[in-house]
């Protein structure tokens, strides 16, 4: 501020807002959430999946709390009653739905596209509890997008995406992010997300041509495969009629062996593909017209940190789960920051809760986040 | 991060933590000290001794421990006294309200005892999986009442007319043979004869098909009639099949085992990332595979039952499998075949079944 002041006198001119990087910083440690998350599984067990929701809280408290800026951490403030009931409701529709798809054909698929136009009002309130239950120095957030919004953003950019195999994604993302970001507020503060379709289309092309070209790669590989087996004289027919049971268990498995670098090579391309649509999306959120976020993920790194989870993971038959969490969100936290114009400290000092957030999440229902 | 300074006086010397506090709805952060006075009140003071705010200690609301995370605490006013000193915290609650940091927190920190929970986790989803599920499917197909299975199977049977299915041509000659066989089979079985009502069809694009829906209601079309058009025994061989799905209850048993397997993967996973999840319902989906299989073996041991005690060939159903091989061959796109596959080890194992039944 001083600095400010003294730069003002020198020159005469308006003074010039000083930018200072606020880091994001994670503190939680894999040994403590160890305890928490294995304690949630057992009490859900044993509690036949009541507790659930008392878990979700206390993992949920856990992350935010330990995720500091400035200063203060990130509160998160759901009730666990309000999210049992949420899951109790949302249970029963999926048990309903599963219950008309198998044995009323025709009413399935009516609700079926019925569903289709629920899912952005589920999204949309969703997206409004997450918000409404987080506070930063005593501060609520809160969510105001529509459900047209949400629509645009999540079924017709789905859609968009899927139908044009991934080429048109990039438009899908930039409704997804402007919703998601740019419809929330902090206090009584504005958050602005307008992610240009160029930029998103430059994080596209890296995923693009990996799937092409790995595609290809291995449309070969496999052809050459079959050719070497064929060529050796192998009978897959007569081997399939050796007349029991484990030769179709083989089959299956093997199919299942030939999708699994088809799932690596999609899998990673969606990481690469995320990683940097969020480095976009976040660099081009401005929060309250003057603070600049930003966001540095390097896309190979993630990638390599999310596959090595997911394998750490499943060789320790899940036990690794908290140290792979753990891990990710420090990553994220370090890649991400807030150019701040002047004093934070003092700018965060000023605002005030708009009101409409507080207590209102009560009458909002949770749950809706599983199943999507 | 925030200090807050030492305070000059505190009589009492106990129930001084330091932290900070904001004001009911502000995000202006003053440096405090919580102080209890008298054992009756909590105090969050400033640099000064200049009290910001007091409750009595027992209506102070308290944020559950979780980790090592910031703990809050609400005062009656709505403002908040914000600490890092999670033990300071626990000690005064100790000692005014006789509970620290709760259960679940003590269970969590990091100690041997977590070896036991592990252990704990292990065995019971083991047991959940191998021993409650079963046992909560059983439950649910007994608590299910006559009317759902009934309504279900009426509505698939209209859409299915709807849909897929076209008037039977079958000879009424034909027809009446094969209804006075299956009269005489379903007499035999416990829900007799008044349990099951045979419907003839046109398979359209299905082609030739026989199922069972779980009300009793059995469905056969005119081309599997055709497959055997002099062998009758080969078709209520297919239909006695389709007797024992009914009389075991399969569809029910198979739709609660599917949602059961789903809601455990849904509610206990919590928090095993996207990845492993997806893992998880896809090895899931094979498993229900080996299923499916096992509740056609349980049909086709039904058959050959119900056909020995009616005086028929036990065997019909194996025939019937054969028939289909040497018509289709093995891996043939037929539906029947994709839902009932027709392998040798399955034909061998009725004809040793029949064999057996036979033999008692």
């Amino acid at each position: 501020m001083d600095d400010a002041v003294a730069g003002a006198s020198v020159s005469g001119a308006r003074p010039e807002p000083r930018m200072t990087r606020e880091q994001f910083t994670f503190t939680g440690t894999a040994r403590e959430y160890f305890g928490i998350w294995i304690v949630n599984i057992l009490l859900t067990i044993v509690t036949l999946g009541i507790y659930s929701a008392w878990a979700k809280v206390r993992r949920k408290r856990y992350f935010y709390g330990n995720t500091w800026i400035a200063g203060s951490s990130f509160e998160y403030h759901a009730r666990p009653m309000t999210i049992l009931i949420g899951r109790i409701i949302v249970l029963a529709i999926i048990i309903a739905y599963n219950l008309a798809v198998n044995f009323l054909p025709i009413v399935g698929a009516i609700i079926g596209v019925a569903f289709l136009f629920a899912v952005p009002w589920f999204v949309m309130r969703g997206l409004r509890f997450n918000a409404r239950v987080t506070s930063y120095r005593n501060i609520r957030f809160d969510f105001v997008g529509g459900y047209w919004g949400a629509f645009l953003a999540f079924v017709l950019g789905g859609a968009l995406a899927y139908a044009t195999f991934g080429i048109l994604a990039p438009i899908a993302s930039q409704w997804m992010w402007s919703y998601m970001l740019g419809n929330l507020r902090y206090g009584d503060r504005t958050i602005a997300c307008d992610p240009r379709l160029e930029k998103l289309y430059g994080q596209w092309l890296l995923p693009f041509v990996t799937v092409v070209v790995g595609s290809i790669a291995m449309a070969i590989i496999g052809v050459g495969i079959f050719f070497l087996l064929a060529s050796v004289g192998m009978d897959l027919e007569g081997w399939m009629d050796a007349g029991d049971d484990a030769p179709v268990v083989l089959f299956l498995f093997a199919i299942y062996a030939a999708f699994i670098p088809f799932f690596l090579l999609f899998a990673v391309a969606g990481l690469l593909y995320r990683a940097g649509t969020r480095n976009v999306a976040l660099n081009e959120t401005i929060i309250d017209s003057r603070h600049l976020m930003a966001s540095s993920i390097h896309r190979g790194r993630y990638a390599w940190i999310a596959v090595t989870n997911f394998l750490a993971t499943i060789f320790t038959l899940g036990l690794a789960r908290p140290w792979a969490a753990i891990r990710m969100a420090k990553y994220l936290a370090a890649c991400t920051a807030i150019h701040a114009t002047g004093s934070f400290d003092e700018y965060l000092g000023e605002i005030a809760d708009s009101g409409a957030a507080v207590g209102s999440e009560f009458m909002d229902v949770e749950g809706l986040d599983f199943g999507f | 991060m925030w200090k807050a300074s030492t305070l000059a006086s505190d009589p009492h010397g106990i129930g001084h933590i330091a932290g900070s506090w904001l004001a009911s709805g502000s995000s202006r952060k003053l440096p405090a000290a919580l102080k209890i006075t008298d054992g009756l009140f909590v105090r969050a003071v400033d640099d000064s001794g200049k009290e910001l705010s007091r409750s009595l200690v027992g209506e102070i609301r308290v944020s559950d421990r979780v980790g090592s995370i910031p703990r809050r605490l609400t005062f009656d006013d709505g403002s908040v006294f914000e600490t890092t000193d999670n033990d300071a915290v626990d000690d005064l609650l100790k000692l005014h309200r006789g509970s620290g940091g709760g259960f679940v927190h003590k269970l969590e920190r990091f100690h041997p005892r977590l070896i036991i929970v592990v252990a704990l986790v292990v065995a019971l989803g083991f047991a959940l999986y191998r021993f409650a599920l079963p046992i909560m499917v059983e439950i649910a197909v007994i608590a299910t009442p006559d009317v759902v299975p009934e309504l279900m199977s009426e509505a698939t049977m209209e859409s299915l007319d709807q849909l897929l299915f076209e008037e039977s041509n079958l000879a009424p000659d034909k027809r009446s043979e094969i209804l006075r066989g299956f009269a005489s089979l379903a007499t035999l079985s416990p829900r007799g004869a008044a349990g099951y009502k045979l419907h003839f069809r046109g398979g359209g694009a299905i082609g030739p098909n026989a199922f069972a829906l779980p009300d009793g209601t059995l469905v056969i079309t005119d081309e599997l009639v055709e497959l055997a058009p002099d062998d009758i025994d080969m078709i209520l061989g297919v239909l006695a099949h389709e007797i024992g799905h009914v009389h075991h209850d399969h569809s029910l048993r198979r739709l609660y085992r599917a949602a059961g397997v789903a809601g455990l993967i849904l509610l206990i996973g919590g928090d095993i990332g996207a990845g492993a999840e997806d893992l998880l319902v896809q090895g899931s989906a094979l498993l229900a595979l080996s299923y499916s299989r096992a509740h056609e073996t349980e049909a086709d041991r039904y058959s050959v039952e119900l056909m020995a005690k009616a005086g028929r060939d036990p065997e019909a159903i194996a025939r019937f499998f054969e028939l289909l091989v040497e018509k289709f061959g093995d891996g043939g796109d037929m539906d029947f075949l994709s839902t009932h596959p027709a392998t040798a080890a399955r034909i061998a194992e009725a004809r040793r079944y029949a064999k057996e039944v036979l033999g008692k």
